[in-house]
């Protein structure tokens, strides 16, 4: 039994993981429904808000502040600037994000070299559980994920700024007869994707290496997550994560790591030709 | 149904008259190609012979995204298949040198053409269009960019494999740059040629409408999924065969010619060109190529950030320019008439 214990927590966290990164992709692609490629490069800004947090003499903590503030203010610009220019046309939205991505690729590889950065995560050690020990550092990120994903949910669901976001999203005329502004939603909206990215930069940065391309590992991923969970619901984010988080860990101990992610791929592909919406769709 | 053969025969005359001058200039380019040896050294021929069969490569997408309007950013993918399938099977399988090229080339067309009807199949028939089409391809190249730099057994992991023999075929070895620059230059004129024939006919008539409605084309009785599928197969194949015929010249393969990079890159050249202009794509790849020299010459890293910017620029400034956005604007203007009646 015992065994098991470290193999459903590796899942727990891999889970977490998804769940962190695709939560800015199921609002900005899901609800939003514009396809940024940059989404990678928004995590990629938030491990690198701990790194030079770190340098100027604070820590972890005060990066996981930091982090999504920077997420938010540097999503609102781009929004203003780019973004809004592209709502509707999706082609339009796909090459220029990827323009985006590359340049700021290079840029963050420019201003702190090719090689990965090192971090100082907190909770070094392991706790107990169950007899079996395990990484601290892992346990609070399993924890935190899924605090963050009920925040998410409740501002959703709860607030007047989720209510005004689905109501122009579903409907901008009606919504701007109502007294909403859907420029100014949708500038927020973006900015609180941006700043989700940032925020679950900062939470992997300990895990992985640090470099200017590590939010390309995560893109498709989290593009699969919202697919298979249902473009439109947030809730779908969580059965998307679990589905590919658990799948991709199951068989990463039967074959090969890379062999593994190219199976859940495919089996992402074939379950979009059965279920185009997703597993739960809006 | 009257209404439609009539607005299909109007459709092909203006199409024969929009076609004619790209056909003169795909002659003409073949012709202005086919003396440049007399005028350059072995040296600027072996990069000549590379834009080629990267025109080639860049043909293969337009075929797909000029033609249906579905943006595959997974390219790279079939032309990477189509590289290692050519190098595993020259270096690991120790076929007989005089056909190990026809083996190795039928190897990574074959292997491509599987990968492209399987992920097309799943993808196509479930109904997967426009963006999330881009978003699995993508997905698609990543997949393939690790397996090639995992499974290092096999494919030589980071550094790639080397040592595959120039292309030969009944004895006759192309290792001289004029010879394997005339091989590319043959391939791509066939290539060009059969595209432009074959799409300015039936089959270019059925994609522009299933581009344009895909419902209404399946009314009108064309099973789309298959058309499409079939394109898409094909558009992989010719991929594939720039990819095996490229690597028997660098005689190297590495993990750069399965990548994103690769896979955005060939979108560029088919964009500069004007996508669904065919002709467009070889002259955008031999363009976008001239200007890589330039810009790598200053700085490594400078490369990456101009295509970027010129992504950027593409949608901000100039999305009338290239063919392909015209389209969609003239789509865009259509439906917002049509909001307003």
């Amino acid at each position: 039994m015992s065994a098991y214990i470290p193999y459903f927590l590796n899942s727990l966290t891999l889970i977490s993981i998804l769940l962190l990164v695709s939560m800015g992709m199921a609002i900005i692609f899901g609800l939003m429904n514009v396809v940024n490629l940059a989404h990678g490069e928004f995590i990629t800004i938030g491990a690198f808000t701990l790194v030079v947090v770190e340098r100027v003499g604070g820590n972890f903590w005060l990066a996981l502040i930091v982090a999504p503030v920077v997420g938010y203010i540097f999503g609102l610009i781009l929004e203003r600037v780019l973004i809004r220019r592209v709502y509707g046309n999706a082609l339009h939205a796909l090459l220029m994000t990827w323009g985006l991505s590359l340049i700021l690729q290079q840029v963050i590889q420019l201003i702190f070299t090719a090689n990965p950065q090192s971090i100082k995560g907190p909770f070094p050690g392991a706790i107990s559980i169950f007899g079996e020990n395990y990484p601290a550092y892992r346990l609070f990120l399993i924890c935190f994920a899924l605090a963050v994903f009920v925040v998410t949910v409740l501002v959703f669901k709860k607030t007047k700024f989720g209510l005004d976001l689905r109501a122009s999203i579903q409907s901008p005329e009606m919504a701007s007869v109502m007294g909403v502004n859907p420029a100014k939603i949708n500038a927020h909206a973006f900015a609180s994707g941006a700043a989700l990215a940032a925020l679950a930069g900062v939470l992997l940065a300990p895990l992985t290496a640090v470099t200017a391309y590590m939010g390309l590992n995560y893109l498709a991923r989290s593009f699969f997550v919202v697919l298979i969970g249902g473009a439109g619901s947030i809730s779908g984010v969580a059965a998307g994560s679990v589905l590919i988080g658990g799948l991709e860990t199951f068989l990463s101990y039967q074959i090969p790591v890379t062999v593994a992610q190219a199976a859940v791929l495919i089996l992402a592909i074939v379950i979009l030709r059965f279920r185009p919406k997703g597993i739960l769709p809006a | 149904m009257t209404q439609l053969s009539s607005l299909l025969a109007a459709n092909k005359t203006a199409s024969g008259l929009r076609f004619r001058p790209a056909t003169l200039i795909a002659i003409l380019l073949i012709l202005i190609m086919s003396v440049v040896p007399l005028f350059s050294n072995a040296y600027d021929l072996t990069n000549y012979r590379d834009v080629l069969l990267f025109g080639l490569f860049a043909l293969s997408l337009d075929i797909f995204w000029g033609r249906t309007g579905i943006l595959s950013f997974g390219h790279a993918t079939f032309f990477g298949l189509g590289a290692y399938g050519m190098a595993v099977s020259s270096i690991h399988f120790g076929i007989d040198p005089s056909y190990v090229s026809i083996v190795g080339l039928l190897v990574g067309i074959g292997l491509a053409a599987v990968v492209a009807a399987l992920v097309g199949y799943f993808i196509l028939y479930g109904g997967v269009r426009g963006d999330h089409f881009t978003i699995v391809t993508l997905a698609l190249t990543i997949v393939a960019n690790h397996i090639a730099i995992g499974w290092s057994k096999v494919t030589g992991g980071d550094s790639g494999l080397i040592g595959i023999p120039p292309f030969s075929i009944f004895g006759f070895s192309f290792y001289d740059p004029m010879a394997s620059y005339y091989l590319a230059l043959i391939v791509l004129a066939i290539c060009l040629f059969s595209a432009i024939w074959i799409l300015n006919g039936r089959l270019g008539l059925i994609l522009s409408a299933i581009r344009d409605d895909e419902v209404k084309a399946k009314t009108l009785g064309y099973d789309t999924k298959l058309i499409l599928l079939i394109t898409f197969v094909v558009s992989a194949m010719l991929a594939s065969l720039a990819g095996a015929l490229y690597v028997t010249n660098t005689g190297f393969v590495a993990p750069d010619m399965i990548a994103l990079l690769l896979s955005t890159e060939v979108i560029i050249w088919v964009a500069v060109g004007g996508s669904g202009t065919l002709v467009g794509a070889v002259i955008g790849t031999a363009i976008v190529w001239w200007l890589q020299q330039k810009i790598s010459s200053i700085s490594v890293t400078a490369w990456p950030i101009a295509i970027g910017s010129f992504f950027i620029m593409l949608v901000l400034f100039f999305p009338r320019g290239p063919g392909a956005f015209v389209l969609e604007k003239v789509k865009a203007f259509q439906k917002s008439r049509e909001g307003n009646k």
